[in-house]
């Protein structure tokens, strides 16, 4: 009679527990409570020992930095010489692209806006199963999920959840992460998929007539509405034909390492916003024909 | 027990607790404290401290809610089930408990990844699994020992 009553209870406490997670899964109600007590203390306990921790290396990088300056700033001046150069160089190619886009009004992405955030931790806790990051910027202060994380070098990955002051980060590298991407030379597409923490990326879906190349840079197509048009996300490592798809078999690695991530950057409010409107001039007519009269007002 | 002193602890445990989290990956030390709300029996702060540890768990986590709650139901219930057998403040039922529990551990991760429609790792869970079950018994020395320090002489004589 016992058995039978703990079998009983423990099949109503099983229904009772797959009703909750079934609400939860169409409802995120409690994801979103979990979010905004859990990850919210996790990020208030997290930021003043990383306060300390920076301080504390920190200090220990200036020492080697003073010891280092004069070479580093003989280095730095030869760099910035030649970087003047290359942008002299691209200066007039970026003018000409202003005025052909203006010609024929392609939309520019003008209104995102780069929002600073500290790396708090990796992943945390059991229930952090997917390859992820924590950093110091939530939903109070620009980071909603789905927005989109770079550094310098290009996409780190995008906000999977979100408390008030701290969220989540899934990183491009987690085996369930997706990006549609192009090739910056052949303009080839495909769709960039993690393989697990230290693993390279795969392109799956790439025509075999594809003219992709080793070390070519992969950047964001768009296509997917994740993420703006134009972020590089990877290096091509390898290319062959697949033994088993009808595609090509391309490997790349990220741009950024992912292993050491200290600042990153959100790109908050990715709106496209589209050049002010041109002064319509009336269809396109064939050169010498005069243009149309305007119609009498009434 | 002076309820000052105790509250003092349990906010220094969970802020390091999050803090160790933070440099192993996959690794619950708030589990040690559930530990040592079970053997003093104190159901007055569990009543609040169980759900913030599932708060926080499952805010941290990447996971949909509930991974932690039966994660930590199971927790409960070997520990029950050991109760009978062992005495429970000795470290050899804090060993062969935490042995045990490695078999939720990997059997959640299990359970719950294809509810979520993720990709399962088996080496990374049973690796996950195995840390979890070396961590435990070493934790739980180390607070027993650090609550001492909150306990007062009627605690003692008791």
């Amino acid at each position: 009679m016992t058995s039978r009553r703990v079998l009983i209870l423990a099949g109503i406490l099983l229904i009772f527990f797959l009703g909750m997670y079934t609400w939860n899964q169409r409802t995120r109600t409690l994801d979103d409570i979990a979010a905004n007590i859990g990850l919210e203390l996790a990020g208030a306990a997290l930021a003043p020992l990383r306060s300390v921790q920076d301080a504390v290396t920190g200090f220990w990088r200036r020492y080697f930095d003073i010891v280092n300056a004069r070479e580093e700033n003989e280095r730095l001046k030869a760099d910035l010489r030649n970087m003047e150069s290359r942008f002299q160089a691209v200066g007039e190619d970026l003018a000409e692209l202003k005025r052909l886009r203006e010609l024929i009004d392609l939309p520019k992405y003008t209104s995102l806006r780069p929002v600073g955030a500290r790396v708090l931790a990796g992943r945390m806790g059991p229930n952090a199963v997917l390859d992820s990051i924590t950093i110091n910027r939530g939903y109070v202060t620009g980071a909603r999920p789905g927005t989109p994380l770079v550094t310098h070098n290009g996409l780190v990955g995008r906000v999977l959840r979100a408390s008030p002051h701290t969220s989540t980060v899934l990183l491009l590298t987690d085996q369930n992460s997706r990006i549609a991407v192009f090739s910056q030379t052949s303009r080839a597409f495909g769709i960039l998929a993690g393989r697990g923490p230290g693993q390279n990326l795969e392109v799956n879906f790439v025509q075999r007539d594809a003219n992709i190349k080793q070390d070519e840079v992969l950047l964001t197509s768009g296509l997917d509405k994740k993420y703006p048009k134009g972020i590089p996300v990877a290096r091509v490592t390898s290319v062959a034909p697949s033994d088993y798809t009808q595609f090509m078999a391309v490997e790349a690695e990220p741009m950024v390492d992912l292993r050491h991530l200290e600042e990153v950057a959100l790109l908050t409010s990715a709106d496209v916003a589209r050049p002010p409107e041109a002064p319509d001039h009336g269809p396109i007519r064939p050169a010498g024909q005069p243009a149309p009269q305007a119609a009498p007002t009434p | 027990m002076n309820s000052a002193r105790n509250l003092c602890w349990w906010v220094l445990f969970i802020s390091a607790a999050v803090a160790l989290q933070a440099f192993v990956p996959g690794l619950d030390v708030l589990v040690a404290g559930l530990l040592i709300l079970l053997q003093e029996r104190d159901y007055k702060n569990m009543f609040w401290l169980l759900p913030l540890f599932i708060s926080i768990q499952e805010g941290m986590g990447t996971r949909f809610f509930g991974g932690t709650v039966v994660w930590y139901a199971m927790v409960i219930v070997l520990f029950k089930l050991g109760q009978w057998l062992f005495e429970v403040e000795s470290f050899i039922f804090v060993f062969l408990l935490s042995a045990c529990l490695a078999v939720p551990c990997y059997t959640i991760d299990w359970l719950m990844a294809p509810l979520q429609n993720l990709t399962f790792n088996i080496q990374e869970t049973l690796d996950k699994s195995l840390v979890q079950a070396l961590f435990l018994p070493v934790a739980w020395r180390v607070l027993s020992m650090t609550r001492q320090w909150i306990r007062t002489d009627n605690d003692v004589e008791k």
